[in-house]
């Protein structure tokens, strides 16, 4: 999956909203989901497919219904390239602090 | 009105860089498994309807999960039952599904959708099973790298 296409993806207020819409119940129709925000159906449907775009959200049909399920792969695809990455560095470069400021006291 | 909603499936997508039999063989093959699935054992077995996909860990001491397979049409399509037997409360709970679809997609790459449903009677084992994110994330890199994430506890 594309990074780019997921931070895009997730630099929207409405659209990380409507994840965590889906985090709650997942599933959904565009109607629910629509139903709990202030906006127009085309511009919940028009958040969808950035989100589809970026594997945040996968539809899959159920008889005549289209429902939107969260995928959280990406999310971990991301946390394991860029935030573990440096988060890592940053508890080392606490711990050098640490044991500096303790030598030196 | 009523709306339909569907809060007893997961979904899980991922493009791996792979043929789907490459993935097809990652899914299935005991060997492979073990390199991603928290060292997982699965006895070796015939690939087919009604036959039986039990796992162990990794000192085969403990049964892990004695599932049945239900559909098998490779490289596409694998759908077997899950039970979660490493926990007691878990145990005790519906047996779920898991289905593996896998798609042909641009640039080389295969598209794997994982679908864990049937979670109505399963409400522990439905919060428990997110950790499908860790392992086919792991299945990524293993399939595309050759290299598996140190096995997770």
């Amino acid at each position: 999956m594309d990074d780019d296409l997921v931070f895009k993806a997730l630099a929207d207020p409405t659209r990380r909203l409507l994840l965590d819409r889906l985090f709650e119940r997942d599933g959904r129709t565009l109607t629910e989901l629509e139903s709990q925000l202030e906006m127009s159906r085309f511009g919940v449907m028009k958040h969808l497919k950035v989100l589809e775009q970026a594997g945040l959200v996968v539809p899959r049909k159920q008889g005549r219904e289209k429902l939107h399920y969260l995928n959280p792969v990406p999310i971990r695809q991301i946390l394991d390239r860029w935030i573990g990455k440096y988060r890592e560095h940053a508890v080392s470069a606490l711990l050098d602090l640490k044991t500096s400021l303790e030598d030196t006291a | 009105m009523t709306t339909m909603t569907d809060t007893t499936t997961q979904v899980y997508q991922l493009y791996i860089r792979a043929t789907p039999e490459q993935v097809w063989d990652a899914i299935t093959n005991p060997d492979t498994i073990a390199k991603y699935f928290h060292g997982a054992q699965i006895d070796p077995g015939p690939l087919e309807v009604g036959a039986s996909r039990r796992s162990w860990s990794p000192d085969r001491t403990r049964l892990w999960g004695d599932n049945t397979i239900l559909e098998c049409d490779p490289p596409r399509r694998y759908v077997h039952t899950w039970r979660s037997l490493y926990d007691d409360e878990l145990a005790a709970e519906d047996e779920s599904r898991v289905t593996w679809e896998i798609e042909p997609a641009d640039g080389g790459t295969s598209k794997l959708t994982l679908v864990h449903d049937k979670l109505e009677g399963a409400p522990k084992t439905a919060a428990s099973v997110t950790g499908w994110s860790y392992i086919l994330s792991n299945m990524k890199t293993l399939i595309e790298t050759g290299e598996a994430f140190p096995a997770a506890t």
